[in-house]
């Protein structure tokens, strides 16, 4: 029996079929709330990026171009700028529902392809990171949980402290400069060497493509290229996990039942694995799903030192460019990012802690 | 302890994986070295360049960015062109030989015989008419470059241009990889059009950025706008074969370019500034100046700013600036503008003739123009940078010399995005600005003169100096040489007498390369002729 139940007043379980109900009513609400708030986001977006001062014809077209009143012409009338701004708002949200978010004016091809090619990079590389931060992060935070105030538990604050305050393009220069230039340990930018192709083509992130097809020199190849970028990124999301898993143990460690538990004479492993770290994996998840949320979408510097052709590559050039388009079709991805990030967590919550699932 | 046992084994299992992990060396990256600080020649005839994308389109009647304009000078041929780094005079590609009307209005190109395309099929003149008036008429970037031209085929072999009003930049024009010649018949199929309605009816830009139809030395093997552009050598090609069969060009942070050549990981740095390339070592070093101008703009028009249209203060200005400090700012290879044609083109003012730095006198021009010590706002671009060089650095000298003239400028970086509307629309008081050449021809230039397009911009109106307009007339329609070279340098030493421009320095461009690259030369127009690399 599980010290919960101990301390927690039963609660009755509903029929599977009524849970199944409840859980669809919620899936579906959360559906609804995050269609509403993508449509929000387009407004938001679309409003911002014109109050902008700038004028995409402008920042499109070259010196000469845009002294031709043709071209200027040209140029409005594609991207459909000649018309009244409420009008441009509708149509793109009516080009919406057929899934079609416009042309990027920056790569002149529709910004779904250009999201359909940059996402995977994105996503693979966050993924790595967050796996690698979550790993070290939660284990670093449970040794200085466990070794609190004593020698482990000052050098793991010491460590993750550092984590949080170094300049991420900083540790990106320096990881670059020693682990490629002068070790040799690792590969330096990009997704692969540069003489390979990428593997065929299955969902653009290279090592899954390249192992399900059998091309083991290029899975390697991905794999040693997303461990610096991936390290960089994971740094600070190391730091920040730590520090949450550690100050949510404590806390949890200084509860009763925790006491009774280790009084039953259930070993430390038991006591600390399933229920110190089980009931701070609620809070360690929101963090965790947070910081995958801004792996995401939020890697522009690690992306550009690298030469990894990621969203927040294409963000950026998007918003120097004035890529209305675009701008609109990367601010779409992260709301969606966050939405779908938030629903796993929630789920997540009822997997961790039945008393959350039951109510 | 049991716990700790297995924190122990799981940090052996960790560092284990670490280290099998960085184990090995980059061994995939094929065509170069790997050792630290040195470079070594490709295993295989593989070329990997590096530079900072600015590419939207490889399409050459779309394209006109640097990193496009390198891409297409390999991909496809032109009328005429350049070899190496001289961008003084044209030289035949697909045409052998020309003839220019006395009145610079008709240009007679012969075609060279028995060229293909790299799919193997001929070129002829109606393959050149239709890539000129596709450029022309599509009502993009380039298509100015076509501006009053008109294209004809009288003949097989002949092609005859036709310009409303004496154009004698027209061989320079002709030059720009954006009048790249493309195979019709296989464009017209992907949904090209060369037509008068051609900027609504041509839709080969998405074929066109898969496939190349030209007859260079390249073609193209994939093609990214952020990651990395493919060439693969032109079995067709009818002149010289590349020496490299395969070109790889990436897309890389300037820093990580110095490391990666360095390292052998790539053969060429592109985008290099001064700073990054001094003191590197086991490479070879192309460094001259660019024809990037940086120039000064002190707006003309009262209805701006009755301080900045005084002639006086505008000479205040031009003495007050220290062009020494400047150029040495801007590093080894960067040189004082002498004018606003850059030193390397025809009609240029030689070295030691531009503006000097006199702050007496500066501060005599600024008393005589009567406007006191007056406070002003200097607008650039902030977020970009040309040549490494950044706009904001630049300013900040500006602005410490002009406070010992007397003059208290206000340093107003901008977004470029937002700096532009005003620049373009002419309302800036003062403006630091630079201009690249959208040809290698001193008529390029005439954009500066009173009403025209970079003069406007300065408020620099039609009839503000009508000898000067009247000079330049007369250039734009002069066909000799000499002649031509006489009359722009007279525009030039007019305007830095009194305009409201001041050009201020050509920044320096480097080309890093593996030492074992034969014939690396910086070109002004594509940067660098891949084709041309032994």
């Amino acid at each position: 029996m599980s010290s919960a139940s101990v301390t927690e007043p039963a609660v009755p379980r509903p029929r599977t079929g009524a849970r199944h109900r409840d859980l669809r009513r919620f899936l579906l609400q959360r559906l609804g709330t995050g269609v509403v708030l993508l449509i929000g986001i387009t407004l938001v977006a679309f409003v911002v990026t014109h109050l902008v001062p700038g004028d995409p014809a402008a920042a499109n077209l070259g010196q000469r171009a845009i002294g031709d009143p043709a071209a200027v012409a040209a140029f409005r009338h594609q991207y459909g700028l000649d018309r009244p701004l409420p009008v441009q708002y509708v149509v793109y949200l009516k080009n919406l529902l057929h899934g079609n978010l416009g042309i990027s004016e920056q790569s002149h091809r529709p910004v779904l392809t250009d999201l359909a090619e940059y996402i995977p990079a994105s996503i693979e590389l966050a993924l790595f990171a967050i796996v690698l931060s979550t790993v070290v992060g939660v284990g670093l935070g449970v040794i200085a949980a466990v070794f609190s105030n004593r020698w482990p538990d000052n050098v793991i604050r010491v460590v993750s402290l550092a984590g949080v305050s170094m300049p991420i393009f900083w540790v990106a220069l320096v990881a670059f400069y020693l682990l490629f230039f002068k070790l040799g340990w690792l590969p330096g930018g990009g997704r692969l060497d540069p003489t390979q192709n990428p593997p065929t083509h299955l969902t653009g992130l290279f090592t899954v493509d390249a192992a399900v097809h059998g091309q083991w020199a290029l899975f390697w190849s991905a794999l040693r290229h997303l461990v610096l970028p991936g390290l960089v990124l994971a740094i600070y999301t190391v730091g920040v996990l730590t520090r949450f898993t550690r100050a949510s143990m404590l806390e949890i460690m200084g509860n009763d039942y925790v006491r009774a538990a280790r009084l039953k004479g259930l070993p430390e492993r038991v006591v600390i694995l399933r229920h110190v770290l089980r009931p701070a994996l609620v809070s360690i998840i929101t963090v965790a799903g947070v910081a995958f949320g801004n792996l995401l979408s939020g890697t522009v510097l690690v992306e550009n030192i690298f030469s990894w052709p990621g969203i927040g590559q294409y963000a950026y050039h998007s918003a120097i460019n004035l890529d209305l388009p675009a701008i609109m079709g990367v601010s779409l991805f992260v709301a969606l990012v966050y939405i779908v990030v938030n629903l796993v967590v929630d789920l997540l919550y009822g997997v961790i802690d039945p008393r959350i699932r039951l109510s | 302890m049991r716990l700790n046992q297995w924190l122990a084994a799981g940090c052996v299992v960790a560092v284990t994986i670490g280290l099998s992990a960085c184990s090995s060396t980059s061994s995939g990256s094929s065509s170069s070295g790997t050792s630290a600080g040195t470079t070594s020649a490709p295993a295989v005839s593989n070329l990997v360049v590096e530079t900072s994308f600015v590419l939207k389109t490889v399409d050459p009647a779309r394209m006109f960015e640097p990193t496009g304009l390198m891409i297409d000078h390999v991909l496809y041929d032109t009328l005429l062109t350049y070899k190496g780094s001289n961008v003084s005079t044209p030289v035949p590609d697909l045409a052998t030989s020309y003839t220019a009307s006395a009145d610079a209005k008709t240009y007679t190109f012969t075609l060279r015989q028995g060229v293909k395309f790299a799919n193997g099929d001929p070129v002829t003149a109606s393959d050149v008419v239709f890539s000129l008036m596709r450029t022309k008429n599509i009502n993009g970037n380039p298509s100015f470059l076509m501006a009053g031209i008109t294209a004809t085929a009288p003949s097989a072999n002949t092609v005859v241009l036709t310009s409303s009003t004496p154009n004698t930049a027209i061989p320079a024009i002709l030059t720009n990889p954006a009048l790249g010649i493309v195979d019709q018949s296989k464009v017209v199929a992907a949904g090209g059009s060369d037509a008068a309605n051609a900027a609504t009816a041509d839709k080969a830009e998405a074929s066109l950025n898969t496939t190349s139809e030209g007859s260079g030395p390249y073609t193209l093997t994939s093609f990214s706008t952020t990651t990395q552009v493919v060439l693969t050598a032109n079995p067709n090609y009818w002149g010289p074969k590349p020496k490299y069969g395969k070109i790889i060009i990436r897309n890389v942070e300037a820093s990580i370019q110095k490391l990666d050549v360095l390292r052998g990981e790539s053969q060429i740095a592109v985008d290099l500034s001064p700073t990054q390339a001094q003191g590197m070592s086991g490479v070879q070093i192309v460094n001259g100046a660019s024809p990037n101008l940086f120039f000064l703009l002190t707006n003309d028009n009262p209805k701006v700013s009755k301080v900045t249209s005084n002639p006086k203060f505008q000479e205040a200005v031009r003495d007050g600036i220290n062009y020494a400090s400047l150029v040495q700012l801007a590093g080894t290879g960067a040189v004082q503008a002498t004018g606003i044609i850059p030193t390397m083109f025809l009609g240029s003012l030689p070295t030691g003739s531009g503006a000097t730095y006199n702050l007496t006198q500066a501060k005599a021009d600024l008393a005589a123009s009567g406007v006191g010590h007056p406070t002003l706002n200097l607008v650039y671009p902030s977020d970009i940078q040309v040549n490494g060089i950044s706009f904001g650095t630049l300013a900040a000298r500006v602005q410490q010399d002009l406070q010992q003239v007397g003059i208290n400028v206000q340093l107003q970086g901008q977004s470029i995005q937002v700096a532009l509307n005003s620049y373009r629309g002419g309302q800036e008081a003062m403006g630091l600005w630079y201009w690249g050449p959208d040809f290698p021809d001193p008529a390029d230039y005439l954009n500066f003169l009173p009403g025209a397009l970079v003069g406007l911009r300065a408020g620099w109106v039609k009839g503000a100096d009508p000898s000067l307009e009247a000079l330049g007339n007369t250039a734009s329609g002069t066909t000799q040489n000499s002649t031509r070279e006489t009359l722009y340098q007279q525009i030039l030493r007019s305007m830095n007498t009194s305009s409201p421009f001041m050009p201020l320095i050509q920044p320096a461009q480097i080309l890093v390369g593996a030492t074992s690259l034969k014939n690396l030369q910086s070109n002004a127009l594509w940067l660098v002729d891949l084709s041309e690399l032994g």
